[in-house]
């Protein structure tokens, strides 16, 4: 492929749309290509500042109470119960001011941890069957559906076995006040769980949000696990497991690279 | 009655985390800015009604989009402004590409956005409201409900050749549109002046 054709489909490989063999040679010319890649990042720097500011502007808190009490998903109390309520938001509130002084007289708990160590022991329960899929499926399609329509954040495709991955299904979990997304499968046989976040909701991991502003792979180690976490597109990715560590980099970097 | 309340639990579980989206996309979608708290109204009301049809782990976030968007049109249509305008003919992505592709001012956009974008708000609404009312659709659909090619094609039921050169047109559009902003404010200015 040549800077011309690179530059004239550059909006398929930058939706993660387009054939697979599109990709694959889209994305060896702008490896080997410093022009290509400098103007590549440039489009895809623009596209994602527009659509940030497309999706941006303040949300209205009370539209969609009013949209769910007008259209009968949210029932108004009867009279007689909103005496209890009263009483009840009283007894809240007392409840709520001890909640936070008892809160934060405490160390900070979710936020003082590492992400990847979160992410390990959510891996560990998924591994002892602790916890049960949410969603299972062998297929990548019906996984990503599936996950798109349960986060708030973009999720990608995840990878498929001809990147040695052979998902078996996912669901969704809290790290601190974050929802994320979480795919479990096999590599070598090796239980392997790939866990996605938004990148710009790091804020409770600060040491990750460094990391991930460059461009590169992060590897680490917990306990048994290997970890190899990377930022790609507008996610945190992370890929844990007690197999090889290429074999994870390899599953992380085929990620969101597959067209429908 | 126990049914109805799983129904209407299962429901909000799977409304909750698209709730912000669906908002902005009528909120930049709607010639009535007043008309938002309606349509999605209208828009939920139908899709709870039709619930029943709904295959747990299918597609319900396009499934959705597709109501809120047909309440859409009909809103517009009502407040009278959608211009009913015959779209171009559909120009293919290389094409649309050449039009602007030795802007030099474009250039010193890509090479700083950020001074352009932090100050264009009206620039950029009124840059959506210059586009035709389908290829709006199908910008806001792809970086608002972040949907792919062919599901932005199921939801405004055409084909996918029309979002890809829709898509590539709005791009082009928009960035014109940010360009002239910016030299008109003095913001962009040619390498050399």
């Amino acid at each position: 492929m040549n800077c011309h054709e690179v530059r004239r489909h550059w909006s398929l490989y930058h939706d993660s749309e387009g054939d697979a063999d599109l990709h694959f040679r889209m994305g060896e010319h702008l490896a080997d290509c410093p022009g290509c890649a400098q103007w590549f990042a440039q489009q895809s720097r623009m596209e994602g500042l527009l659509a940030d500011k497309l999706r941006g502007g303040e949300p209205a808190a009370a539209i969609w109470d009013a949209v769910l009490t007008r259209s009968g998903l949210a029932p108004e109390q009867p009279a007689a119960t909103q005496r209890w309520t009263w009483v009840l938001a009283i007894v809240a509130g007392v409840l709520l001011v001890i909640g936070i002084s008892w809160f934060a007289s405490r160390p900070p708990a979710a936020r003082g941890h590492d992400l990847a160590e979160v992410s390990v022991k959510w891996h560990q329960r998924l591994e002892a069957g602790e916890e049960t899929l949410q969603f299972r499926s062998e297929s990548d399609l019906a996984v990503e559906d599936y996950l798109r329509s349960r986060v708030p954040f973009p999720v990608r495709c995840p990878p498929r076995k001809d990147a040695g991955f052979a998902v078996q299904g996912a669901g969704v979990f809290r790290i601190g006040d974050q929802p994320a997304a979480y795919l479990f499968g096999h590599v070598d046989a090796k239980p392997v769980s790939i866990v996605v976040l938004p990148r710009d909701k790091l804020d409770a991991f600060p040491a990750c949000q460094q990391a991930l502003l460059g461009d590169g792979t992060l590897h680490s180690r917990e306990e048994a696990y290997e970890i190899v976490m990377a930022g790609i597109d507008r996610n945190a990715v992370m890929a844990i497991g007690q197999t090889d560590v290429a074999h994870l980099d390899r599953v992380l970097h085929a990620y969101g690279t597959y067209p429908h | 009655m126990a049914e109805d309340a799983g129904r209407t639990e299962r429901f909000l579980r799977h409304l909750e985390p698209l709730q912000v989206a669906l908002e902005a996309y009528c909120r930049r979608s709607l010639y009535d800015p007043n008309g938002v708290l309606d349509v999605l109204q209208s828009a939920v009301a139908g899709t709870y009604r039709d619930f029943y049809l709904y295959v747990e782990g299918t597609n319900f976030r396009a499934w959705v989009f597709r109501y809120v968007h047909l309440e859409i049109q009909n809103a517009n249509r009502k407040y009278r402004r959608d211009r009913h305008e015959e779209l171009p003919a559909d120009l293919s992505v290389e094409e649309a590409w050449n039009l602007v592709l030795d802007e030099p001012l474009l250039q010193v956009l890509l090479d700083d956005p950020g001074a352009i974008l932090d100050e264009c708000d009206a620039a950029l609404a009124e840059g959506i409201w210059g586009l035709a009312p389908q290829e709006r659709s199908i910008l806001l659909l792809h970086a608002i409900g972040e949907f792919k090619y062919r599901e932005i094609a199921e939801i405004l039921q055409v084909p996918m050749g029309t979002v890809m050169s829709g898509l590539a047109r709005c791009r082009l559009r928009l960035r014109a549109r940010l360009v002239k902003f910016g030299e008109e404010r003095g913001l962009l200015r040619r390498e050399g002046r």
